[in-house]
């Protein structure tokens, strides 16, 4: 009897036991089925399903492809230039980290990989290192002697140094190899430089025209071009053009602040100071910075610009920290509104780093500044050597003549500062007005 | 201001955090990370800000209370709160502001500001964070568990920051850019289903009772170890109290039966083995299938298994008894032989034990992956298994109390009808208890 009732009993957890196998099995096909439907999972969408056209899907594609085949240089290159691109577009300093680390990978996994050497060079120059720039550009170009990519970095890094031959030379077998938007761009600063305003708009419409790119490579260029049509005194067509940057690529910081160039030199000091103030919330370059300060001067509000600069001396404290020195904005930063001795000791610095025209005008400002204006004037003159349009560079060196008693060199200076764009910048153009009465 | 900078240069010089000191992600950075946990009753929030030396530079002249208060002007302006659909409005709590060191010699801001709802009811719950705009900086949303729900959140479960104080630096993912996060809510134990965080690794967190609690002071080296044993069993004994851990079946079988000690005891060791193998079982299908199956999807699943296993039990044993008493009568007119027919079988004790350990304690599976992700694997194993005889102790005192308890019935010399009854109507009681547990499994399925 009892065995019998076990007997049964046996035979029903069995087949207990297989029903709650196949209750199992059923209950695996049918949640997988429903998973694999709609409904609010907690997974978020997978890296792959992002789209790859904006710069933050082609970063999610890149990191898990990286991670499925961490042995491809290729691979992380490409990941570091799209952090670089990434910097370009926002500014997030975390991602320069990124991109090092990964540049770094690629280049430890295949030394003489293009890649990986374009983009440390590229790194290399944002971080103002243009010698190491050069090293990395000229190494990428020996291995791959037909792509203009290479080229790129080494004009960059060949301007910046001041070997303007060389760079001019450059930029010729870059154009020649390859004629699109970043040899045009290059092509427009060259002629700039060289105090060819309308070679330079003409070389910057090709590039705006070339496009390609990420939307913020176009942006940035209709940008330059905004910049060189403001600086021929075309106030309206540079503020079209800042507005098709913007058009472009929404919120862009560097068209903003072109917007408040355009509108302080119409006379519209609130728009500009509001333009600037939003610009340097989510940017605060140096360069916003300063822009915000001296229009806020020029509009009477001394005390918003004392207290809107003192923020470039915290940065200049951030710089030194963190080990930078030689910033060419901040040598004209304490030459114009700080210490002008100070701001000797940063533009020699930065000359010595980059013995550019650039650093050759913030060297001669400085030096006239701090009560040196014979030793200003040599540099001023350096820093025209090209033959510069610059209006800034002019009213430097006329205010640099006239305080070493060379009134006529610096009247037509000054003159020459202020023919294209009476109203540069809504400081210095009426001191260089009033220096000429 | 001259530009030197071609399309590919751009002179962002100060954006470079060169030495260790910077602000990883950058000094002009506005990093903000909201943490959510539903109640069945209230939703609770806290707003953290670490905002970097620049924009803490720009409010310098401002006195505390009132970058506070602009702080908190912001959130109420820009965090909202979306539960069942309609917009709830939330309430600040203590803001706190703190000035830690930051680069050069300036200070940062950081603000914890806690926030909170009054709710009824909640069924789907939406963070919006849409704070300082187009700033640049870390941005989470991170959920946590509540009281009295089972949350699914689209946000991840862990904090890899610590509260904004230290950010991952893994080179191959982005700083976190999340902004909401949508939690669908049912009433529970105080569960959360995440995806995993960045660089952290918590999928499912702390349920309801204390007993992920003394793993995780186990795991920080808190506390005595023995006192520690101690309360995963406590938490355990306590543990088969609450509803669903068969007790009333397991007295109501040995009722019906002439168990003895021995029997008893069979069934808490049974009851022990299922109940840790049910959630090593329930971890690996956690750990290997989460892509295809969430445990908490499981669980009503198991739920109903452990029921039909009861309701099995109940008929077969029903039916043996039913038979047995028919023999019974027809054979034997003494009243004492029916409990010699049928002393619990190896069998049954088996299935009954497993149909009470088969549901694995939520607490316990979060302890087995808690163990695996902080590498704690014996510890956590150890205290699983303490956690599982103290559960099987209450069954066993409990199996022990009643057949002592019959044994003292038999010396009343109760009625020979009544104690005949008995089997019969305690095998009942087990089907009853089956039907019960299925009909209340079959709608969680749903």
């Amino acid at each position: 009897m009892t065995m019998v009732a076990t007997k049964r009993l046996r035979s029903g957890i069995l087949l207990l036991a297989s029903a709650a196998t196949m209750a199992f099995v059923a209950t695996f096909a049918v949640l997988t089925l429903v998973n694999s439907g709609s409904g609010p999972a907690p997974e978020r969408q997978l890296d792959g399903a992002a789209p790859a056209r904006t710069t933050d899907g082609q970063i999610k594609q890149l990191q898990a492809q990286v991670r499925e085949a961490p042995k491809q240089a290729g691979l992380w290159a490409e990941l570091g230039e799209t952090y670089l691109q990434k910097v370009r577009e926002t500014g997030d300093a975390s991602f320069y980290t990124r991109a090092d680390g990964v540049l770094q990978r690629a280049l430890a996994l295949e030394p003489q990989g293009l890649e990986g050497l374009v983009g440390a060079g590229t790194l290399a120059l944002a971080r103002h290192d243009f010698s190491g720039g050069l090293r990395y550009g000229l190494a990428a170009h020996r291995v791959a002697p037909r792509l203009a990519r290479p080229l790129g970095v080494i004009v960059d890094a060949q301007v910046e140094l001041g070997r303007y031959g060389d760079a001019a030379r450059t930029l010729q077998r870059m154009v020649d190899l390859q004629p699109d938007l970043a040899s045009y761009a290059r092509i427009s600063y060259f002629r700039e430089l060289h105090g060819d305003l309308g070679g330079a708009l003409y070389a910057m419409r090709l590039a705006v025209s070339a496009g390609g790119g990420a939307p913020e490579n176009v942006a940035y260029v209709q940008t330059l071009l905004g910049n060189l049509l403001f600086e021929r005194g075309s106030l309206r067509a540079a503020r079209a053009a800042y507005e098709q940057a913007i058009a472009r690529f929404p919120n862009y910081v560097p068209a903003g602040a072109g917007l408040a160039k355009v509108d302080a030199a119409d006379g519209r000091f609130e728009s500009a100071i509001r333009r600037l103030r939003n610009a340097v919330a989510r940017l605060p370059l140096p360069e916003y910075v300063v822009a915000l300060g001296e229009t806020e001067q020029a509009a009477g509000r001394a005390t918003d610009a004392r207290r809107d600069l003192a923020l470039v001396g915290a940065e200049e404290k951030l710089l030194r920290a963190s080990g930078v020195n030689t910033d060419v904005d901040l040598a004209l930063f304490e030459a114009n509104h700080g210490s002008p001795a100070r701001a000797v000791t940063l533009a020699r610095r930065a000359w010595a780093q980059a013995p550019s025209v650039r650093s050759a005008d913030a060297l001669g400002w400085a030096l006239t500044r701090s009560g040196h204006p014979a030793a200003g004037l040599r540099w001023a003159k350096r820093a025209l050597r090209l033959g510069s349009v610059d209006p800034t560079f002019l009213y430097h060196a006329g205010m640099t003549a006239q305080a070493a008693g060379r009134t006529s060199l610096a009247r037509a200076w000054l003159r020459k500062s202020v023919a294209n764009n009476p109203r540069f910048s809504p400081l210095y153009a009426p001191r260089a007005q009033a220096a000429l009465r | 201001m001259k530009r030197a900078i071609l399309v590919v240069v751009v002179a962002l010089a100060l954006l470079v955090p060169a030495t260790a000191g910077a602000h990883p992600l950058g000094n002009f950075s506005v990093n903000h990370l909201v943490t959510v946990s539903v109640s069945s009753d209230r939703v609770d929030l806290r707003y953290t800000l670490d905002q970097a030396e620049i924009p803490t530079f720009q409010e310098r002249d401002l006195p505390r209370n009132q970058v506070l208060a602009h702080k908190q002007a912001e959130v109420k302006r820009a965090l909202h709160l979306t539960v069942n659909g309609h917009a709830v409005p939330l309430v600040q709590g203590l803001g706190k502001l703190s000035a830690p060191p930051g680069q050069g010699g300036l200070p940062l801001t950081r603000v914890e500001l806690p926030l909170s709802a009054a709710v009824h009811n909640p069924r789907s719950v939406r963070v919006d964070d849409e704070t300082f705009p187009d700033r640049v900086g870390w941005k989470a949303v991170v959920a946590e568990p509540g009281k009295g729900t089972a949350v699914r959140s689209t946000a991840p479960s862990g904090d890899p920051t610590d509260g904004l104080r230290h950010y991952p630096q893994d080179m191959l993912s982005s700083p976190l850019a999340e902004r909401t996060a949508t939690l669908t809510v049912t009433p529970g134990t105080g569960t959360l289903t995440a995806p995993r965080a960045v660089g952290g690794s918590t999928t499912t967190d702390r349920s309801g009772d204390g007993f992920a609690g003394v793993f995780a002071d186990a795991a920080a080296g808190k506390g005595a170890l023995l006192l520690l044993i101690l309360t995963a069993f406590a938490w355990g004994a306590v543990h088969a109290l609450s509803p669903g851990h068969g007790k009333t079946m397991v007295a109501a079988y040995l009722v019906g039966t002439r168990g003895t000690a021995k029997h008893a005891l069979g069934l808490g060791a049974t009851v022990t083995i299922t109940h840790t193998i049910g959630v090593f079982a329930l971890g690996l299908v956690a750990l290997l299938l989460a892509q295809f199956i969430l445990p908490e999807q499981l669980y009503p699943w198991l739920s109903l298994v452990s029921a039909l296993l009861v309701l099995g039990i109940g008929a077969s044993v029903l039916r043996s008894r039913l038979r047995a008493r028919k023999r019974g009568h027809g054979h034997h007119h003494h009243q004492h032989h029916h409990h010699e027919h049928e002393a619990p079988s190896k069998k049954t004790i088996l299935a009954l034990g497993a149909s009470a350990g088969l549901l694995p304690c939520p607490s316990a599976l979060v302890v087995l992956l808690a163990a695996l992700a902080s590498h704690q694997i014996p510890l956590g194993i150890g205290l699983i298994l303490v956690f599982s005889l103290g559960l099987a102790a209450t069954l066993t005192c409990l199996g022990l109390l009643v057949v002592y308890a019959q044994r003292l019935s038999a010396r009343l010399r109760v009625p020979g009808r009544i104690t005949a009854l008995v089997p019969v109507l305690s095998s009942l009681g087990i089907v009853a208890i089956g039907v019960v547990m299925t009909a209340k499994a079959v709608p969680q399925l749903a």
